[in-house]
């Protein structure tokens, strides 16, 4: 095995495994940290790719700014693992069968999949790279990124609106 | 494009009136002014005036059936800012604010209309919606509107999750985001294609509130301010459906005989639990949501048959929807009771608004003379050309005759109960402009032919 072969199972294993510890902690809090180190081994994943700057917003955006968002709600809601609410038994047994109904659909149709080769990155890919991106950004995708700013402007009017005393 | 540019820079333009002048009567004549602009420039656009030439790299295509559903929108946006724009002072003093989000909101409707591409349908999607959450909760000392806020929120951002993971499954399967490239026939479904189109069904469901993911559409209707429930029941639901049926059909057209037999349950759902709740509802802002719920049920049908007359017939439920729907809400947030209690002897006091509620009311329900007759009239038209699930049609036509109860049951209160004067305040250009709403209702249940006309011009 190559070390990017190697890499790859280890960042798979690691995603994987902080996954479940993420939904099985009882503690808010651990649970938090478990979905950075799963957004920490999916930059690895990105990284493996070439796709440097999605790794790199991936950890900011994410694993920084969102996962602070999360632990001040945590922190405010005063939440941890004595407050967790108590579910329905049977809440918790259709909650099982319909998420495990959604994800024989998902595998099933993962399985059958072969990856296009053209579509398929290595390590010496260039499409990740920020100047690329740029230039796609600011070519074939410019409507669409001049739009959203349509919606940014909007969420921060919106924000200004909800927070503002009157 | 015009219109889409436009109503982003309209929005803009209201942000700064509300800094030059705190007269809430000065921001309305501001708004209304710019729907006005962005009809004509939406009308410029259809005679083939272009204010601006983009390259939108196929994007984004207006063509006439575009732009007719956003000229239909505009204008009943229109009616719904001469109506109820004086009352949204009531909910809060950022009034000029909440004209900027609704022209936000705009151009999210006018990008669905003419999406060509996953992306733009997914930043339409968002830009229509993001605006809706925060004036949901704009009554900021009502627990209620809080809850709905937090509500549609949480409920929308799961749904459009779904759709990006639907997004992403077609990307996969195709490896473009163009609709045009996503449109193979059956001969190229796979089971990813499959997965990201049942994905797509579901968070668009959630986006028209089809049944069964219609629970969070009573709780959010009944929180939200009146004045914003009015919107948000009708032009930003006839985009959703707008939007819905341009997808399947561009995207997923080839492939009708896939998805077909879901939508026709999903359509029947809609119909019967819209129906049959909105029976039981004793306040009638919650009766007119679950009224939204059952007359989705109807535009369903376009959906499922996918043919001409289902596509023209769109047009004309959702100008006949949103007039109606829109003159009712106006009423009713002028009303201190909404019970039907609430309307008890209306007809003593208001008579002039009396008749006009019925001649809505009677539109909902698809009385012959008003436009609600030929919209439903055309949806089972085009489901019956299909001729696929006669079932259906009977479904309709059953749940059409139960529509008829609850809507009459808010006739019977004004008409032949007695009541005590509430003392509505109302002027006379409130009074205009539910006549105008009024007369057009009928003059589309009389020639549908005015509006469907454009769509070959």
């Amino acid at each position: 095995m190559s070390t990017t072969e190697i890499l790859f199972w280890f960042l798979s294993a690691l995603a994987i495994l902080s996954a479940l510890m993420m939904v099985t902690s009882r503690n808010p809090v651990h649970s938090v940290l478990w979905l950075i180190l799963v957004f920490f081994a999916i930059s690895g994943h990105y990284i493996l790719m070439n796709a440097q700057f999605l790794a790199i917003v991936n950890m900011i955006v994410y694993a920084g700014a969102i996962m602070v968002l999360f632990l001040f709600v945590i922190m405010l809601m005063n939440m941890n693992a004595d407050t967790e609410p108590q579910k329905n038994k049977w809440m918790k047994m259709a909650g099982a069968v319909a998420s495990g109904s959604l994800m024989l659909v998902l595998v099933a149709a993962l399985r059958d999949t072969e990856l296009r080769s053209k579509g398929l990155e290595g390590a010496e890919g260039s499409i990740g790279l920020i100047s690329q991106l740029g230039k796609v950004l600011f070519t074939d995708y410019v409507v669409a990124f001049e739009l959203s700013s349509v919606l940014f402007l909007s969420a921060m009017v919106g924000a200004v609106l909800i927070g503002k005393k009157n | 494009m015009n219109a889409i540019i436009l109503s982003a820079l309209w929005g803009v333009v209201m942000m700064y009136t509300g800094v030059v002048t705190r007269n809430t009567r000065n921001h309305g004549v501001m708004a209304i002014i710019g729907i006005i602009l962005l009809t004509i420039a939406a009308w410029l656009e259809f005679v083939g005036v272009q204010f601006f030439s983009i390259n939108l790299s196929g994007m984004m295509s207006f063509a006439p059936y575009s732009l007719v559903f956003m000229m239909v929108m505009f204008v009943c946006t229109l009616l719904y800012f001469i109506l109820s724009g004086p009352d949204m002072k009531d909910v809060g003093d950022q009034v000029s604010d909440y004209y900027a989000l609704i022209f936000f909101v705009l151009t999210g409707v006018s990008i669905v209309a003419a999406f060509k591409t996953l992306l733009m349908l997914f930043i339409g999607i968002e830009i229509m919606t993001i605006p809706l959450y925060i004036l949901a909760a704009s009554d900021k000392r009502n627990l209620k509107s809080n809850e709905a806020g937090l509500k549609y929120f949480l409920m929308g951002t799961f749904s459009t999750g779904l759709m990006l993971m639907g997004i992403a499954l077609l990307y996969g399967a195709h490896g473009t985001f163009f609709t045009d490239g996503i449109n193979l026939g059956m001969a190229a479904v796979s089971p990813l294609t499959t997965a990201g189109l049942v994905l797509l069904m579901i968070s668009m469901a959630f986006k028209v509130s089809a049944a069964p993911f219609h629970f969070w559409t009573p709780d959010v209707y009944d929180g939200t301010p009146t004045v914003f429930t009015s919107f948000m029941a009708t032009i930003v639901k006839a985009a959703a459906f707008f939007a819905f049926l341009r997808l399947f059909e561009n995207a997923f057209g080839k492939m009708h005989v896939q998805w077909q037999l879901l939508i026709a349950i999903i359509t029947a759902a809609t119909l019967l639990i819209g129906n049959i709740t909105a029976v039981f509802q004793q306040s009638v802002k919650r009766m007119l949501a679950y009224s939204s719920i059952a007359q989705a049920g109807f535009m369903m049908l376009a959906l499922f048959a996918l043919n001409s007359t289902g596509k023209q017939g769109l047009i004309l439920y959702a100008a006949a929807y949103s007039l109606a729907t829109i003159g009712i809400f106006a009423v009713l947030v002028r009303m201190k009771d909404y019970t039907f209690e609430g309307f008890n002897g209306l007809s003593k006091h208001e008579p002039f608004l009396s008749v006009m509620l019925t001649v809505f009311l009677l539109s909902l329900a698809g009385i012959p003379l008003t436009a609600g007759f030929f919209a439903k009239y055309y949806m089972l038209v085009a489901a019956l050309k299909n001729g696929n699930m006669f079932w259906l049609v009977i479904v309709a036509v059953l749940c059409a005759a139960v529509s008829i109860y609850y809507y009459f049951k808010v006739i019977q209160s004004m008409f032949f109960k007695e009541g005590a004067n509430t003392g509505m305040r109302t002027g006379g250009v409130f009074k205009a402009t539910l006549l105008v709403a009024a007369i057009l209702v009928i003059a589309l249940g009389i020639h549908p032919d005015w509006l469907l006309n454009l769509l070959t011009y």
